[in-house]
């Protein structure tokens, strides 16, 4: 499978030690860095957080993947992500969260890289490679990786 | 529909209310599990399910919905995107032969 993957994931998209005191704070750190790379408009924040209060998005392994709804994607300026880790971990409901991979869409330029996030959490092992990584350029790698024989 | 035997499913959609998250995650791990049988996965918004979904994968929390918006799929809830016991019984049945049931609900 040949994706051109390259800019939904960007490495000033990724940081690594943030800090949120409850999942509502999380959420609005992951709005912020969807804001600031560009991503998104300003309201997609709002979008973001009825998401979360209308069904949890704990995925399990520890991650949680905040994103829009529906009628939300005319908020979304481009396909991206982006990844942010809480050493500290989060309370979340479904389990406690060290990792979010926030979903900014309009189209299926993700899509890709959600699989591939989902081979690593099938994965106890890549998983927890995943959710102790620092470096923002090995977490971009491990996510465009395409481990799908 | 309430039930549907393996064999006669040829489509099976993931729902949830965007479409752009959870159920992007668990189409990619349906295909991969379903790979080599005649089933197209794909995944949609609840809002959005094709007619001809036979089988429809939702959190349960939205079975409601997805029942409304599609009451010739049969709708099955779970519970978690890695390794639900529901989701387990849906590719057994593809692969295997079996009846696949329905979340019940009103």
């Amino acid at each position: 499978m040949t994706t051109n993957i390259s800019g939904v994931l960007e490495p000033r998209a990724v940081r690594v030690h943030e800090i949120a005191t409850d999942r509502e704070s999380a959420i609005h750190r992951c709005a912020d860095v969807l804001e600031e790379i560009g991503a998104v408009h300003p309201a997609y924040r709002e979008a973001m957080l009825d998401r979360e209060w209308a069904m949890s998005t704990y995925v399990g392994e520890g991650v949680a993947i905040p994103h829009g709804l529906d009628m939300s994607r005319d908020l979304v300026r481009r396909d991206s992500l982006a990844v942010l880790r809480f050493p500290g971990g989060i309370d979340w409901e479904g389990g406690r969260v060290t990792v979010c991979v926030a979903i900014a869409a309009r189209g299926d330029g993700h899509v890709a890289l959600l699989s591939q996030l989902a081979l690593i959490l099938l994965d106890p092992r890549k998983a927890e490679i995943l959710r102790s990584a620092t470096d923002p350029e090995a977490i971009v790698a491990m996510l465009e990786a395409d481990d799908e024989e | 529909m309430t039930s549907i035997h393996g064999g006669s499913i040829r489509k099976v959609v993931v729902a949830c209310d965007a479409g752009m998250g959870s159920s992007v995650m668990l189409a990619s791990q349906l295909r991969r599990e379903l790979r080599g049988a005649p089933v197209i996965v794909e995944h949609h918004s609840i809002a959005t399910i094709p007619d001809d979904a036979d089988v429809v994968l939702c959190q349960l929390g939205l079975a409601g919905r997805a029942r409304a918006g599609a009451p010739g799929s049969v709708v099955v809830g779970f519970r978690m995107f890695l390794g639900d016991p529901a989701v387990a019984r849906v590719v057994a049945a593809v692969k295997q032969g079996g009846v696949v049931f329905g979340t019940p609900g009103s």
